[in-house]
């Protein structure tokens, strides 16, 4: 067993002939790492997220998880090892009622109607949606629907976890319930890969490892640090920068020395202090 | 949505607790017992009477609103005046022992038979309403879907994909809503831009509503895109073997159940066999004054 996660080797993909999504992509991740997938609309970030889960086949290129080729095949295992949270809280709402919701993807791996019961009890105290264990989706908020979705993917105690812009339909409130929950999931099991596909910079500044995807290619990846520090030209990419660094800059631009190994916004304000 | 009458609601109630696959097999057996022919007028609006007391019985214990369902008997003004002419003016030739109620100077004659009639459909009718709604308002879309699937079991055998159709049925189900939303905001959305869905002639009525309906259908293509996507990447196989959150089972209450319902088919069985082919009318049998004819 090697020590990553996930291995892409040089994937193309296309939708239609000529118009390529991704183009000659290849990158690793480690386990147990929290990897961000940034980048503009139509870099091709969801088309990654379904080739991850292999809901569609890339043309060319090999996708390895945990050491296991994405093939038509294996798809039993790869649906035992990952699983993904996609961006619309209502069309991914597939029971009736928040249990049932849960209960869909136990269904499928055919657990024990008796475990099934426990099971989906304990992952909706989890995910604090066990008032609401009967309720339908047209009774719950965005942000609940989304946790209903978290804890289905949770209760099949998989291996690595895709959230696809799955808080960008939410309000404030509901993105900051989510955050936390993601936070809570990655404490309860340092194992879990967890890859995020997001627009927003100041989730993937917190992040492991950062990818940076433009038209398709990889334009950069590394630390979240290095990734925002040494991009000059985000803003084309249609990126803002993290709000920490975005400070740093502006004071610079002002004239004043601030170190470069500054990252957190506590650093920052520790050194003005001085 | 919320007061839609019939829509399920959460009471503990008798009704509520028994299987689904028996209130569907009770539902048309109570049917069956509305439709059944039962003689003469006067017998079978006296079997009508009981069974409206049965039903309303099953309205009360299942605490449903008999405000709400008289409301939603509104359509039924439409199928009232419709049956009312087809019976009042089809022609009884050739039949004798009617009964004039209004001749006409070119000859043409209404007859009480007529009216009579409509009112023994339109009771009917009524009947059938309360006792679907009776149905889906005791019974989550779910278990009726679950008991559905559990009916349709023969169909298993001549290698038809039953837990398929239930699916769909169920994701149709789980889907109504979301759909109402949908084409309500599609429907401001178009107001906004200036279409008018209350006013004008009909075939401008007509035209704003393709306004409504390519966007929805487009939207319903995307939803069902994104589900079918969820719900493979949670290892959703139609053919594979499933194993079942909700499982049915089967209680004394509903033995009970079942039993009763079944004396009362029986029974109502009986009755309409006697009215018939022996000749016997209910009431005739038991007040044995009233003269024969004298059914109006």
């Amino acid at each position: 067993m090697s020590e990553f996660a996930i291995q892409v080797k040089n994937v193309d993909f296309s939708y239609q002939e000529n118009e390529p999504v991704l183009n000659n992509i290849s990158f690793n991740i480690k386990k147990g790492q929290y990897v961000c997938l940034i980048g503009h609309n139509g870099s091709g970030k969801s088309t990654l997220a379904k080739l991850l889960v292999y809901l569609i086949e890339p043309m060319h290129g090999e996708i390895y998880i945990n050491d296991l080729l994405l093939c038509e095949e294996n798809t039993k295992k790869i649906r035992e090892t990952v699983g993904i949270v996609f961006q619309n809280p209502d069309n991914q709402f597939i029971g009736s009622t928040v249990e049932d919701d849960i209960a869909f993807g136990l269904e499928n791996r055919c657990v024990a109607h008796e475990n099934m019961q426990k099971i989906v009890r304990e992952y909706a105290e989890k995910v604090d949606m066990a008032k609401y264990l009967e309720k339908e989706p047209s009774e719950l908020s965005g942000g609940q629907k989304q946790r209903v979705a978290i804890a289905g993917i949770l209760a099949l105690n998989l291996d690595i976890i895709i959230f696809d812009e799955a808080t960008s339909m939410l309000d404030p409130e509901g993105v900051e319930e989510i955050k936390r929950l993601i936070f809570n999931m990655r404490k309860a099991n340092p194992n879990l890969t967890f890859i995020s596909i997001t627009h927003d910079v100041e989730e993937a500044y917190l992040s492991d490892y950062v990818i940076l995807l433009n038209k398709g290619n990889i334009y950069k990846e590394g630390t979240p640090f290095e990734v925002f520090e040494n991009t000059n030209d985000l803003a084309e990419l249609g990126l803002d920068l993290p709000f920490v660094l975005k400070v740093k800059k502006a004071l610079k631009e002002k004239g004043m020395n601030i170190p470069t190994n500054i990252k957190s916004i506590e650093e920052l304000s520790d050194y003005l202090c001085k | 949505m919320t007061n839609v009458f019939g829509k399920y609601v959460n009471y503990n109630t008798i009704i509520h607790r028994a299987d689904p696959r028996l209130k569907i097999f009770c539902l048309i057996a109570f049917m069956v017992m509305c439709f059944l022919p039962y003689g003469n007028f006067m017998n079978t609006y006296a079997v009508l009477l009981i069974l409206v007391l049965v039903i309303a019985t099953l309205m009360i214990i299942s605490k449903l609103s008999f405000l709400d369902f008289f409301k939603s008997l509104k359509f039924m003004w439409f199928m009232a005046i419709f049956l009312l002419i087809i019976n009042v003016f089809i022609p009884y030739n050739g039949k004798t022992d009617l009964h004039e109620m209004i001749v006409f100077s070119n000859g043409y004659i209404i007859y009480w038979e007529g009216v009579m009639n409509t009112f023994m459909v339109l009771i009917r009718l009524i009947m059938m309403v309360a006792l679907t709604m009776i149905f889906t308002a005791t019974t989550t879309p779910m278990d009726i879907t679950y008991g559905f699937e559990w009916l349709l079991y023969p169909l298993k055998l001549l290698k038809i994909p039953t837990q398929v159709v239930a699916m769909t049925m169920s994701l149709a189900l789980r889907f109504i809503p979301t759909l109402l939303l949908e084409a309500n905001r599609i429907m401001k959305a178009q107001k906004s831009r200036g279409v008018d869905y209350n006013r004008g002639l009909i075939s401008r009525k007509i035209k704003s509503i393709t306004t409504l309906i390519v966007p929805l259908l487009v939207s319903c293509f995307s939803i069902s895109d994104d589900l079918s996507l969820a719900m493979n990447a949670r290892g959703y196989d139609p053919y594979a073997k499933r194993t079942r959150y909700r499982v049915l089972t089967f209680k004394k209450a509903d033995l009970f159940l079942i039993i009763s319902i079944l004396i009362l088919l029986a029974g109502f069985i009986t009755i309409s066999v006697f009215a018939n082919s022996v000749g016997i009318n209910l009431l005739e049998t038991i007040f044995r004054e009233i003269p024969k004819g004298s059914t109006f």
